[in-house]
């Protein structure tokens, strides 16, 4: 018997309900009313005026930021995809049941690690005086500035994602079915050739949900490009704290912010698409 | 994996370990670097390394704020725990039980607010809860992380519930259990150990989250908010020392929860023979 | 033997969205009878057990228990314990306070919770394991602590839903005598759902047949076997031979069926309704009650002339497989001792013969 409502059901639904509706619908639905307020002697008023979006979607520093942060967070994706796939290749197909189990356990870890610790840690490393150069001056090289470039902002960002997309790459990877790979040695398929013509097909799906995964992360951070790339290039969470810490300008913070809700839909959207579209003639996982 | 063996090649296979080496390097290499350098004389860290101190871990024991926001970050991560494990709880059982038209809307709701960056989230709770009156408190911060906790919460209760046999609930209804003596007799306990890996989870979760904390929590930093100020300010090993603590803190909970989670799976695998 | 009824089942129906799974249902259990509810999966049995059981409420109709009608009762007012297939056995609970929990539930104090545990723990010969973990049990062990833990309240009725299926085929057999001695024992009334024809036949006094939400049949073993009412059944318990065809002539004391094999006689006393000339009727014969002869035998009614096209030997007995000219599958299920001297090859030609008196009509549908 499976009663529609009864004071049991709803005690347990609810609560959740409520709270998600609160505290999580009903900010984000405001922040979209924020965006059309306005900003009149530093104080916030109220209204129905395209203002924000007019004036932010004409400043050229906001496409920068804009183009900047997609650019950073695809080539991210990418990057952590790719090195993220020989090591959760290995893991799921050449270790021991045991050795797979404390690898997953071991990446797990770095998520109860504070991040902003770990970026900290880099800059330990990265520093003109840091552990690399120093290391590199053992051998007559450098010092090389690495340290508020791309490449630092690179690093932090790897250090965000790459436990994650090593994680979801490997759950997809252990459950390819093994008899597929033997089939495909029986058949002639040479290892290398197995892997992107068995192994990376089946996993496909889980392959591109971590190369999204990793696009979410990075494309909100504002850890990195601060504490690692120095703030510059500008990236459009340091343009949210930049516009929020100065001058009341929440109003215009709400169009980055609502604007970045925006592209993660669609690449969410149409990543997923991609992702189940090669599935009708792809192996099923 | 055996008659697999043929086909391998041992360079590949030892070149292949050794990137799994390598990239774990990569991911523990910050870790290990703060625990390192925060028992590490030098005012800049770097190599060679100074010699074995504990001044960071007294830098920062003898800051009056760092002891405040170790004590806010204990309370809001122990209610944080708390609500968000009732609410992940409530929210499992619903999806296990029930099934209702708009189901994928609850679920949406359930699971979807950890996947909004931090920054948005943080933004858009600071304008929200500052406009009800709620924001700049230790509260506003518990509100905040509950919303991206419960969804941890429900994820670990979900999967315990799914390891239940299905005819169990109604097995003790048809043995004369009401549906609340059924959920305090058979649904709590079953799902006991998943209970306290989410509360450990949740609690984790929210002892590490700086970026809402930072936009909500007004003069009731937590440690992370504080670790962000030291980061803004000059760079500092006692960042390291923080650091350490609370990765000492967050590993204890985490292994508390792993040790629940896969210690009683015993009896209801073997249930199906 | 009169017994009363206990439950009776009138037009019930039970719907999922679009799905009937039980079509207008009418029947009655009596008090203290065995009985068991056979089908494939699908056929609605589990429904029905369900329905009784109070974990599904019928769409339309009435169920009464003791003629109280119980519809809105939820199940854990009503005292219909249930065994289940999976056991259901709470895996956090011992095996003392699995068979407790009952008994809890209704409020029965400690020391009579215990003593009433132990009583029928003792009586399932599981005393010696009460303290244990239900993981550290045998399958056999486990089904007698689900049993005692349904039957600690001695309730008037116990329902089993294909309590066997996870036994292996020897403690399956020493299970089921177990079963059938505690009923004959308790007098409680046990409704058995299975899809194994000899689970049910070999422990129920009657055996409700189902298909696709539908009862087919209901009787004892003995009737249903020996005359299946419907096409179905005889197909379902897989002993019968069936011809289709045409009612040549029909009397109350005989029925003449032209078949493509020739015309079949069946005598009267076998017929559910006295069926009209030219009529489709499809009558069986059992596998067993068919004899085989190398020449054809003379004086019999029904002699169909067939090639042999296998063999398989199970036991003491074996079954020929045949077939007419026409196309038609014929078995015959004989003793060795009966078939030794026969040429059995394949493709060897024999005549099959059987008694008007051994053929039953059935109902198409």
């Amino acid at each position: 018997m499976r009663p529609r409502l009864s004071i049991y059901g709803l005690t347990f639904s609810l609560p959740l309900l409520v709270w998600q509706l609160l505290f999580f619908v009903a900010p984000l639905a405001f922040l979209v009313a924020l965006s059309f307020w306005t900003v009149k002697n530093f104080t916030m008023r109220p209204d129905f005026d395209a203002v924000n979006w007019i004036t932010m979607y004409g400043k050229p520093v906001f496409w920068q930021a804009y183009a900047t942060t997609f650019a950073l967070a695809a080539s991210a994706s990418v990057l952590a995809s790719v090195l993220a796939f020989p090591a959760s290749y290995a893991i799921a197909f050449k270790l021991s049941d045991t050795a797979r189990r404390w690898a997953v356990f071991l990446m797990v870890i770095p998520f109860f690690t504070s991040y902003l610790v770990r970026v900290y840690s880099w800059q330990i490393f990265l520093s003109d005086a840091g552990i690399v150069n120093v290391l590199l001056g053992y051998v007559g090289l450098g010092p090389y500035p690495m340290l508020n470039t791309v490449g630092a902002t690179m690093v932090g960002y790897m250090t965000l994602s790459l436990p994650l997309v090593i994680l979801l790459q490997l759950f997809s990877l252990v459950f390819i079915d093994r008899n597929l790979i033997e089939a495909a040695h029986n058949m002639r398929c040479g290892r290398v050739r197995t892997v992107f013509e068995v192994v990376i097909p089946s996993a496909r799906v889980g392959l591109v949900i971590a190369a999204l995964f990793c696009f979410i992360l990075t494309f909100g951070d504002f850890v990195s490009p601060v504490y690692l790339g120095g703030g510059d290039p500008t990236t459009l969470s340091i343009l949210i704290t930049d516009t929020t810490k100065s001058g009341q300008q929440w109003p215009r913070a709400a169009v980055i912010a609502l604007t970045m809700i925006g592209t993660l839909l669609a690449v969410a959207f149409f990543a997923v698409r991609f992702a189940y579209a090669g599935n009708a003639k792809g192996a099923r996982k | 994996m055996s008659s697999e063996a043929i086909n391998r090649s041992r360079a590949v296979d030892w070149s292949l370990r050794a990137y799994i080496v390598l990239a774990y390097a990569f991911v523990f290499a910050p870790i290990a670097a703060s625990f390192v350098f925060s028992l590490n004389s030098d005012r800049f860290p770097s190599i060679p390394l100074g010699h074995f101190s504990l001044e960071w871990y007294r830098a920062v024991a003898s800051d009056p704020l760092v002891w405040q926001g170790l004590g806010n970050t204990l309370v809001i991560g122990l209610i944080v725990g708390v609500v968000s494990t009732l609410l992940g709880f409530g929210a499992a059982y619903t999806d296990y039980r029930y099934n209702f038209f708009g189901k994928q809307v609850y679920l949406a709701l359930a699971l979807l607010p950890p996947t909004i960056p931090v920054i948005i989230m943080g933004l858009a709770m600071l304008a929200f809860l500052s406009r009800v009156d709620l924001s700049g408190r230790a509260i506003s911060v518990i509100i905040a992380h509950v919303v991206i906790c419960a969804p941890f919460a429900m994820a670990i209760i979900r999967l315990r519930l799914s390891q239940m046999d299905p005819a169990l609930e109604p097995a003790a209804w048809n043995l004369g259990a009401s549906e609340w003596a059924t959920m305090r007799h058979v649904i709590v306990p079953f799902t006991k150990p998943a209970i306290f890996g989410a509360l450990f989870i949740t609690m984790a979760v929210s002892f590490d989250e700086f970026a809402i904390a930072w936009f909500v929590s007004g003069l009731n930093e937590t440690l992370p908010v504080k670790v962000l100020g030291f980061l803004q300010g000059q760079v500092s090993p006692r960042i390291n020392a923080i650091g350490t603590f609370v990765f000492v803190i967050s590993m204890t909970l985490v292994i508390l929860a792993q040790v629940l989670l896969s210690g009683r799976t015993g009896p209801t695998a073997a249930d199906k023979e | 033997m009169q017994r009363d009824t206990l439950v009776s089942f009138e037009g019930v129906i039970k719907r999922f969205g679009s799905f009937t799974a039980v079509q207008r249902m009418d029947f009655e259990i009596k008090k203290g009878e065995f009985l068991a509810i056979m089908g494939s999966s699908g056929c609605g049995k589990t429904t029905t057990l369900r329905m009784l059981a109070g974990l599904e409420a019928p769409s339309e109709g009435t169920i009464r228990l003791s003629g109280k009608p119980i519809n809105h009762l939820p199940t854990w007012q009503r005292d219909t314990p249930m065994v289940w297939q999976s056991l259901a056995l709470f895996p956090f609970l011992n095996v003392r306070e699995n068979v407790e929990f009952a008994l809890k539930m209704r409020g029965v104090g400690k020391a009579e919770r215990q003593r009433r545990a132990e009583q029928w723990l003792d009586r399932m010969q599981i005393l010696e394991f009460a303290d244990r973990n239900i993981a550290q049990l045998s399958g056999g062990q486990r089904q007698r602590v689900a049993l005692a833990r349904s039957l600690v309240v001695e309730p008037e009725i116990l329902l089993l839903d294909e309590p066997l299926s996870a036994l292996d085929a020897a403690l399956k057999v020493r299970m089921q005598s177990v079963l059938k001695n505690l009923q004959r024992e308790t007098g409680i009334t046990f409704v058995y759902v299975t899809h194994s024809q000899s689970e049910a036949f070999s422990m129920a006094d009657r055996v409700v047949i189902m298909s696709r939400g539908v009862i087919e049949q209901i009787g004892t073993p003995q009737e249903i076997y020996g005359a299946p009412r419907t096409r179905f059944v005889a197909d379902f318990l897989g002993s019968s031979n069936i011809f289709t065809g045409r009612v040549r002539a029909a009397s109350p004391s005989a029925v003449e069926v032209d078949t493509p094999d020739g015309p079949l006689a069946l005598a009267g006393g076998n017929l559910p309704a006295p069926p009209r000339q030219g009529d489709t009727a499809t009558l069986t014969v059992l596998d067993t009650k068919t004899h085989l002869s190398v020449s054809r035998p003379t004086g019999q009614a029904n002699v169909v002339p067939v090639r042999v096209i296998g063999e398989e030997f199970v036991g003491a007995t074996a079954t020929v497989y045949l077939e007419t000219a026409k196309g038609q599958e014929i078995r015959v299920q004989k003793s060795h001792d009966e078939l030794a001297g026969l040429p059995l090859d394949i493709g060897q030609e024999l005549f099959v013969h059987w008694s008007p008196a051994d053929s039953h009509l059935v109902a198409e549908a």
